[in-house]
């Protein structure tokens, strides 16, 4: 591959990942989904729920777990926005994007009742995008102890 | 500058810490280079970088960190997703030692230029790793 390739590649890997926090931002959960493949994967790894025989991960595929945590995501916090920190991407179509999510919460999310309070939250998203420039799978990372504290919520669920 | 170039300050990092060693991991971190480690909310330089992987090992005398994936983009930072193993053998984090297994998962950026890191950044959940401590409160960690 030349360099010029690769530079295109890792490029429109990029644009890809800013369209997805784009649509994000816009609150626009169906341009979301309609930047993933069919069977996109999806990942939220701090989200656990340990129950008395197992633990429940939200982890599954994009149109069904990813797009109902999005919208519900999104009631809980009608104002929700993203800031894109920076985007690392190589010529394969991986990409980690630092990304501070931000929101006042309405209505309760997960195990937090509303409080009205307001979050602001360094992410960490890992993306894989494919040669059609779609996203196959979505990975994201955050400190959900310091979004808890700042909505009020002091338990460890 | 070649992202295999870049990739090699990422590997000799990772490499020495899968043995524990610190001084290894940080010979090829200046003392200027940037840490950012998220959840504790530290953002200084390699010393803090350092003390919070001495704290580490000294709490966990058998961590391990499984790296399950990493890449380097092209702007030479290496991105490591892994799994921080360990029973904990002493107090962490303001946690008192219940000789708790662990297993947290974070994500590691180095950024490296000219064949030495000049930034650390890291991500987890740190109620992933209250819970498996056993810590019931935010705002009391030091209580189980």
């Amino acid at each position: 591959m030349t360099l010029a390739g690769s530079e295109r590649t890792s490029t429109r890997t990029a644009q890809v990942t800013t369209a997805f926090f784009d649509a994000y931002r816009r609150q626009d959960v169906e341009g979301m989904v309609e930047l993933c493949a069919d069977n996109a994967t999806f990942e939220y790894i701090p989200f656990e729920m340990w129950g008395r025989q197992r633990v429940m991960r939200g982890a599954g595929k994009v149109g069904a777990i990813g797009k109902a945590m999005w919208i519900g995501q999104l009631e809980a916090f009608p104002d929700l926005t993203n800031t894109v920190r920076s985007i690392t991407a190589d010529e394969d179509g991986n990409v980690a994007a630092q990304v501070v999510l931000a929101g006042t919460q309405a209505s309760a999310w997960g195990t937090i009742a509303s409080r009205g309070q307001t979050f602001s939250e360094p992410n960490l998203f890992l993306l894989e995008v494919n040669d059609e420039g779609q996203i196959t799978s979505i990975t994201a990372y955050w400190d959900c102890a310091s979004v808890a504290r700042q909505l009020g919520h002091f338990e460890v669920d | 500058m070649t992202v295999s170039s870049e990739r090699r300050p990422a590997a000799v990092f990772w490499s020495s810490l899968a043995e524990r060693d610190v001084d290894g991991a940080f010979s090829v971190v200046p003392d200027d280079a940037e840490v950012n480690i998220v959840p504790l909310g530290i953002l200084g330089a390699a010393p803090e970088g350092r003390k919070f992987f001495v704290d580490t090992i000294e709490a966990f005398p058998d961590v391990e960190f499984f790296v399950r994936k990493s890449f380097t983009g092209d702007d030479g930072v290496t991105v490591s997703e892994l799994s921080m193993e360990g029973t904990q053998a002493g107090d962490y984090l303001g946690v008192v030692n219940q000789e708790k297994h662990i297993d947290v998962d974070q994500v590691w950026l180095l950024k490296s230029e000219h064949g030495r890191i000049t930034s650390i950044t890291g991500y987890w959940c740190q109620n992933q790793l209250y819970r498996r401590l056993a810590v019931k409160r935010l705002d009391q960690v030091a209580i189980i």
